[in-house]
């Protein structure tokens, strides 16, 4: 059965084909004027539990089995629907050579389709046949069905219109319906056949029938010949959707994958707007809310936020369906919150919406809410970091994590503290009673973040009393593995610390304590008895504070320090001390030694990529760019980088030298430095 | 210059010709596009037969999209039946992906009386993450196709040559959707020179014959209630074209354009389509 619709009226009509398949669109649409209640979806439904009742099953029937109905049926005695289900198990065959066509791996032969002919010829002289029985209505689909796809489309509006619309109500009477609107619309019959598709809510049909008519023009003269037809709403909801659309395109987050998108430019989208008041002037629509909604929301995509918070609140008093007003109440919210001024009065409001939102179970709200939080709510609290936060967090917001990961160390402080004392304002006492969050979680991020600036000893005061099975439970196994594995002693720029991360689910190693307390406490040490070293003893800890800075930023091999993860897209973030120029800068100091082994690995350091391309900022010694002038990419040298200067001090020593170490002999970049330095001295 | 000899020669083993590639769901050309077919030689046709996606459920490849053959080619003309596989079926062998893939062209070809065909290609955006699966997989591609003793082509992107080139028995270099399309007042996305550039040194010693195929469409969007048509300039075609030659003379003896239809075809004067394939 599930095969019906998909062979009613799209197989024959060619819509554009897409390469990609769609997943979760990250642009919802805020425009949903009627709850999505498919055709196909509910026909499949009654008909599964039409036969889960005939089997005599108390499991959810899924799948259509013509063998199990036949069984079934023969031990009931029941020849009727055994030679029914026998000829619609024939004409699903058929079906399913003509869907091979496009889906399936077995291409039919030419000898299948025309097998394929024969066999529909038959099922529809046999289903006739049997039109007067007590399987009536079966019997009439069958005989429609095999005449869809035959192209006998006449022949099933005669029938439809002399016979079967007759018939008592059932979803066999509901589906041949379907048929019927499609033979409409292949004989010509468009606007009857789009009518009742949209009543039926066979979206996929109306968007075959409307695919190249829902521009402004379509849809003003759809109205013009019917104030009120059902596929107004459909037509109107794609509009402003395609609007919408259209402004998102180039927004952050947006990476498409949505079907049936049609451009709207703002000449038309202007147009509509007229339109939508010219029939809400008209007053002939039953629906005025859902054009003056249409108007506020393309008003609003077009910069028009006055003349949105006008229709909007306009809409709300006008007449519509209980979905239509939902709508037009989460528009308001998204407006309201990005046009209102912050006050008392928004907040009450906000609490209020968001009561209610959260208590709608169609997807459409959750959508609905990430979106309006995103861009409109957030913005909003720009200037209340807590409730910001905390809005987020009470939203289950994405953008939660994220925030808390980049903001500053003493926001987060204030966030965590405003999390554990009681609120004075009504919206306050409503975020603080809804905030789900972890303390533990909490305190390990500041803790962290204090590492991220250097400030060890405050890292300490907060990551001192987080347990090791903290680390053990919320972090992932490679995670642990690379923790574990990578030492934050070893020399980036001598050796890499690559491992197999396919290892970590093979060791699956954990803590035994807390590693990044220790490495906090080292550091502590390592640099407050800084000032009471001289010579050679502080030139060696500046080089060792060095090697455990570039091993713990972000291009370094113990990440896990600062970060949960990594990638090589990584930069410097906000709110971070750029390790790897701190680095620089105590190599810098451990170069000045007159001991020519540190010296040589202090210069060699220095050379080290990883240390300057946490930014942009900083060039390399080399760089392959683009000239304007002369339209294509020229090699530059940058002698004034600090990569240039360490490699020309490191060849200044070695160039001469009888021997120089096998890290500097084996180093490819040092290698082409120094054939371009050899012959660019000066 | 040994680079470039080696190269030229290896180029030499594919047929000095020119094609285009025809990606529409039905087959059928209106009379400019049947014309312009013989007014610049066309040989092949590089035909889109179905595409390979994953599943509803995420859990095997299907074919999607499968074209409907409407009308015929002129009997001169060579049709490569071209499969377009998205990237994430690759991402883990699939048992008899490649046998399904080469039956089900095959069954196209005698159901629809197509005849005259000689060589399949697989267009696939490979990655790092995917390119082992997929070059085993085109191995057992080529296994399938022994018997019938076809010759195996698929696409290279710029950015795939920088890895190992993959089993097939030559490659035809995509020379279009070069750049970011979020970016797309900076540089144009479907072509710009400097986004090629970084990859012409690849070209001289990339061990496997290229075809090349350059962009010949357009590509309108809409983008904050504006619309904004992307179409790459004549000129910015043929430096790239004259650059890739440079460094790759070998990449003029097959030219491809990306893709047969009307507007594209009126898109371009006849000198700017000589131009593109000349060898």
């Amino acid at each position: 059965m599930k095969k019906f619709i998909i062979i009613s009226l799209l197989t024959a009509i060619t819509l554009p084909s897409f390469a990609c398949a769609w997943g979760e669109p990250e642009n919802p649409y805020l425009f949903s004027m009627y709850v999505q209640d498919n055709f196909k979806t509910r026909v499949e439904r009654i008909c599964n539990d039409n036969w889960k009742a005939y089997l005599g099953s108390t499991e959810e029937y899924f799948w259509f089995n013509a063998d199990d109905v036949i069984k079934a049926a023969r031990q009931k005695g029941d020849a009727l629907m055994v030679s029914y289900v026998q000829n619609l198990k024939k004409y699903l065959d058929c079906v399913g050579v003509e869907q091979s066509k496009q889906y399936e791996w077995i291409y039919p032969s030419k000898q299948e389709l025309a097998n394929l002919q024969r066999n529909l010829q038959a099922v529809r002289t046999y289903a006739f046949s049997k039109i007067k029985t007590k399987l009536r209505s079966q019997h009439a689909l069958l005989y429609m069905r095999c005449n869809m796809m035959l192209g006998r489309h006449q022949e099933n509006i005669n029938f439809w219109q002399q016979t079967a619309s007759q018939f008592i109500e059932t979803v066999y009477k509901d589906m041949m319906k379907n048929i019927y609107a499609g033979a409409l619309y292949k004989t010509g019959r468009e606007a009857e056949a789009g009518q009742m598709f949209a009543e039926m809510d066979d979206y996929e049909s109306l968007m075959t029938i409307y695919y190249k008519k829902r521009s402004y023009l379509a849809i003003s003269q759809h109205y013009k010949q019917n104030p009120n037809s059902k596929v107004l709403p459909f037509l109107l909801q794609d509009f402003v959707n395609n609007a919408q659309e259209a402004i998102d395109y180039n927004s952050d987050g947006y990476y498409g994958g949505k079907l049936f998108i049609r451009s709207i430019n703002q000449q038309e989208s202007w147009q509509m707007q007229q339109f939508c008041e010219l029939v809400i002037r008209e007053d002939k629509t039953e629906t005025p809310i859902m054009w003056k909604c249409a108007k506020a929301w393309l008003e609003y995509l077009g910069g028009k936020k006055q003349e949105a918070i006008k229709d909007i609140d306009a809409a709300m008093t006008l007449e519509g369906t209980d979905r239509m007003k939902d709508n037009a109440r989460v528009l308001k919210l998204y407006i309201t919150a990005s046009t209102a001024k912050p006050s008392d009065k928004f907040d009450n409001y906000l609490a209020e919406e968001l009561t209610w939102l959260k208590g709608k179970n169609d997807y459409f709200f959750t959508e609905a809410l990430r979106r309006t939080m995103n861009q409109a709510i957030v913005p909003h609290y720009q200037n209340k970091p807590e409730q910001q936060l905390a809005l987020l967090n009470i939203t289950h917001n994405y953008g939660y994590d994220l925030r808390i990961d980049t903001m500053s160390v003493d926001r987060l402080e204030k966030f965590y503290f405003y999390t554990k004392t009681p609120g004075t304002k009504t919206f306050d006492k409503f975020l603080k009673s809804q905030i789900q969050a972890n303390d533990s979680a909490l305190i390990e991020l500041i803790g962290t973040k204090y590492m991220r600036i250097a400030q060890w000893d405050r890292a300490i005061q907060w990551l001192k009393d987080i347990p090791v099975s903290y680390y053990n439970e919320h972090r992932t196994t490679e995670y642990l593995y690379y923790s574990r594995m990578r030492s934050y002693e070893v020399e980036p720029w001598i050796k890499r610390q690559w491992l197999d991360s396919s290892k970590a689910w093979e060791t699956k190693l954990k803590w035994y304590k807390n590693i990044k307390l220790d490495f906090c406490k080292e550091m502590l040490m390592m640099e407050s008895s800084l000032n009471l070293l001289r010579g050679k003893a502080l030139e060696q800890r500046c080089y060792n504070l060095a090697v455990r800075y570039a091993q713990a930023s972000i291009k370094g091999d113990c990440w896990w320090l600062l970060h949960e993860s990594k990638s090589v897209y990584d930069t410097i973030r906000v709110n971070e001390v750029d390790f790897g120029a701190k680095a620089a800068e105590l190599l810098q100091k451990a170069a000045a030694t007159n001991d020519t082994d540190l010296k040589i690995k202090a210069l060699f350091a220095m050379g080290y990529q990883e240390l300057y391309t946490t930014t942009s900022a900083t060039k390399l010694w080399t760089a392959n760019e683009w000239d304007e002038q002369t339209s294509d990419y020229v090699r530059k040298y940058y002698r004034q980088s600090p990569q240039f200067r360490a490699f020309q001090g490191l060849f200044d020593i070695v160039d001469d030298a009888p021997e120089e170490p096998m890290f500097v002999s084996k180093c490819d970049e040092f290698k082409q430095f120094r054939k371009y330095y050899r012959q660019h001295k000066k | 210059m040994t680079g470039c000899e080696k190269q030229d020669s290896q180029d030499a083993s594919l047929e000095q010709c020119n094609s285009v590639y025809y990606w529409r769901t039905d087959l059928r050309l209106d009379s400019t596009e049947k014309a312009f077919l013989g007014q610049y030689n066309i040989k092949k046709v590089y035909c889109r037969y179905f595409d390979v996606v994953m599943n509803n459920d995420a859990t095997e490849p299907s074919p999607n999209a499968t074209l409907t053959i409407s009308d015929a080619l002129p009997g001169n003309i060579e049709i490569i039946p071209t499969v377009y596989i998205t990237e994430d079926c690759m991402h883990k062998p699939y048992k008899d992906l490649a046998k399904k893939i080469v039956d089900r062209i095959l069954q196209m070809n005698e159901t629809n009386d197509i005849g005259n065909v000689h060589e399949i290609q697989i267009d696939c955006d490979y990655t790092s993450k995917s390119r082992q699966t997929y070059y085993k997989f085109l191995e057992e591609v080529q296994h399938q196709l022994s018997s019938k003793k076809y010759h195996l082509s698929t696409t290279i992107r710029l950015h795939q040559l920088s890895m190992p080139a993959p089993p097939a028995d030559y490659g035809v270099l995509m020379v279009y959707n070069t750049g970011n399309p979020l970016k797309w007042q900076e540089r144009n996305p479907i072509l710009d020179y400097r986004d090629v550039y970084p990859y012409l040194s690849r070209l001289d010693d990339y061990p496997l014959p290229l075809a090349t195929a350059y962009p010949v469409y357009q590509w309108i969007r809409n983008i904050q209630n504006v619309r904004v048509e992307h179409t790459v300039e004549a000129e910015e075609i043929l430096k790239v074209k004259h650059a890739m030659e440079k460094e790759r003379p070998g990449l003029s003896r097959s030219i491809i354009t990306y893709h047969l239809e009307t507007d594209n075809i009126n898109r371009y004067k006849p000198e700017t389509y000589e131009e593109i394939y000349h060898h």
